[in-house]
């Protein structure tokens, strides 16, 4: 069978129309649980308030009093805290599918990025006060003390140098310097982490007051960090090796679909038990010379045709531009599925669902897992007619299912989606949740123009699109 | 999620407190039990730069002196040297000391001879940890009584 025979732009009709469907449908992603994930909540904040604890019974009021003993102690603390929420940041990122599945991605690296600066802060101020405060008990100054500190403590040196990566990287993490560095730059420095997270666990383990002479905390805390290691081999790197392998994606046919925005179609194996929901989306990797060391986020324009996927993308970066130069053939592998923007999130009996131009491919796929006589009310947003790509698909969707579409094209002063336009279009609101994919400055309009109207927060989805 | 934020500030004062429950307070140094090997005996003459009795001198009987053995703790090594006469425990001093770092050679050098007044005024390892500094007391108290031990001191 070649490509050019499945035809993804004639949907199939929804679950229980009476054809043949649910054989050849690939299964849903698993449900997520949002107590697990609470509970898991919970264990990161108990982890916290232990290490803080850990750190005060480590000292006595003799060593505060001490000249210096202040602002060793400040410096303890402040070392303890700040790797902590490194490892709940390198946890944040591990791909956990048990959080994963209720956070979605886009939510847990917004959470990666408000705790960034809290690590690399108190690292950085734990350096900071240990120099000050050996300097003071030392009866030296700060740069003698720093030279003591560099040549006579053990690990101390490659610490010192942990400490430079992570300001480096912090550096190139602040929104101005890192909208100069194109994205391959910023994530290839920012992989250096890990490495400064290994050289710097020694000097914890060899020099922590928590640590020397407890046992039983040095054991703990080595099992949590090997634990959190494990984690990101397993879910980073042996999951996705393990599912490539498994299904074997090619490129079967790469299409245009309007300026700019290419379909790629892939074939490949047991995609039949590939587990995936509507709105989700994969890391890809395209194995080709210059493209196989990156992996980049597209969604899934549709849900898998076994032997068949389906991914649409617009041309904004370098990379995204090559795909339309992909020759059929190419192996492809993937890391996911990821992402909360689907079905299983649904709180109101129906569902409004807003796309804002290329947004519309994961709208496109989760449309398809909403069931028959849902009344769906979909939204398509783009500046110029010929952007709403997928539309005739969409549309076909959306009849199988009795709901309504609503196209909207020009500028944004003109065909706004504001307090005063939305509940024109949905006049039933209050009984929908509302579901939006689009460029992130679309996504956050829409998302602030639904809580005017009173939609509570449980009830927005949302998957941005980073530029 | 949105609750996530109460969850962990309750999972936080839980962990903390929960520490907090478990930890043991420092243990004095008292009792210190004597490291498995033994010291060295050398030969009774004194050595002592600088020791002198802390009380009254009974000093009946030739002078003794032991080094007990090496005690490891968190921070470095260190061994002491005890010279008794008689019934009466009348020099200390520590022929060796590593530490892994300066601040704790620092530390050290300020607690040793507060320790080895006390040991000397207690006339035994009965003694409290110097506070900011319970590894090295108990590393102290321990070589002390073991060289006490193989002096076949009280």
């Amino acid at each position: 069978m070649s490509a050019a025979q499945v035809d993804f732009g004639s949907p199939q009709p929804p679950a229980g129309a009476g054809r043949k469907r649910q054989a050849a449908r690939a299964v849903p992603a698993p449900r997520p649980h949002p107590r697990l994930a609470g509970a898991a909540v919970v264990l990161a904040g108990a982890g916290l308030g232990a290490v803080a604890a850990l750190t005060i019974t480590g000292e006595s009021a003799g060593q505060l009093s001490a000249p210096g003993g202040l602002l060793t102690f400040a410096g303890s603390l402040t070392g303890m805290v700040g790797t902590y929420l490194a490892l709940v940041m390198v946890l944040l990122v591990s791909r956990i599918p048990l959080i994963e599945r209720v956070a979605g991605q886009d939510g847990l690296v917004r959470w990666h990025r408000a705790l960034a600066p809290w690590p690399i802060s108190l690292i950085a101020a734990h350096a900071l006060l240990l120099t000050l405060g050996y300097a003071e008990a030392a009866r030296s100054g700060f740069w003698h003390e720093l030279g003591v500190l560099l040549n006579r403590y053990p690990d101390v040196p490659t610490a010192t140098a942990a400490l430079g990566i992570m300001c480096l990287i912090g550096v190139i993490s602040v929104r101005a310097v890192r909208l100069r560095l194109t994205r391959e730059t910023w994530w290839l420095i920012h992989l250096w982490m890990y490495l400064a997270l290994a050289i710097s666990f020694a000097h914890v383990i060899v020099l922590g007051p928590a640590f020397v002479g407890h046992p039983l905390t040095r054991l703990v805390w080595s099992l949590c960090w090997a634990g959190t290691a494990g984690l990101v081999l397993c879910y980073r790197f042996g999951l996705p090796v393990l599912r490539s392998l498994r299904h074997r994606l090619t490129v079967a046919e790469v299409r245009a679909e309007g300026p700019g925005v290419v379909s790629v179609i892939l074939a490949g194996r047991h995609l039949d038990r590939l587990a995936v929901s509507g709105g989700q989306f994969f890391l890809w990797r395209f194995l080709t010379p210059g493209m196989w060391w990156q992996a980049h986020p597209y969604s899934m324009s549709a849900l898998p045709q076994p032997p068949y996927l389906r991914l649409t993308v617009k041309g904004r970066g370098d990379h995204s531009r090559a795909l339309a130069r992909l020759r059929p053939g190419t192996k492809v592998a993937i890391e996911g599925p990821y992402g909360a923007f689907t079905t299983y999130a649904q709180q109101r009996p129906k569902a409004l669902l807003v796309a804002g131009g290329i947004g519309v491919t994961a709208l496109r796929s989760l449309l398809e897992d909403l069931p028959r006589g849902s009344a769906p009310v979909v939204v398509l947003r783009a500046t110029r007619a010929e952007d709403l790509v997928l539309a005739p698909e969409v549309r076909e969707l959306v009849r199988h299912r009795r709901g309504k579409i609503h196209e909207l094209t020009g500028p944004r002063d003109q065909a706004a989606i504001d307090p005063v336009s939305l509940p024109r279009l949905v006049p039933d609101l209050q009984y929908r949740d509302v579901y939006v994919s689009g460029p992130e400055g679309f996504v956050a309009d829409v998302v602030e123009v639904a809580r005017t109207l009173g939609v509570p927060d449980e009830s927005i989805h949302h998957e941005a699109f980073a530029l | 999620m949105t609750k996530a934020p109460w969850l962990m500030v309750a999972g936080a004062v839980a962990g903390f407190l929960g520490v907090l429950g478990l930890h043991k307070p420092a243990t004095p140094a008292s009792g210190a039990t004597p490291g498995a090997a033994g010291g060295q005996a050398s030969s009774p003459s004194a050595s002592s730069a600088g020791s002198g009795p802390a009380g009254p001198v009974t000093t009946t009987g030739p002078a003794a002196t032991v080094t007990g053995p090496t005690e490891q703790y968190g921070y470095g090594e260190l061994a002491v040297r005890v010279t008794i006469r008689g019934s009466r425990i009348t020099g200390l001093t520590v022929p060796l000391i590593r530490t892994a770092e300066p601040f704790s050679q620092q530390l050290a050098s300020q607690v040793i001879p507060v320790l080895r007044n006390e040991v000397l005024s207690a006339q035994g390892t009965n003694i409290n940890a110097v506070s900011g500094a319970t590894y090295t007391s108990q590393a102290y108290a321990t070589s002390v009584q073991a060289a006490l031990d193989q002096l076949h001191f009280k």
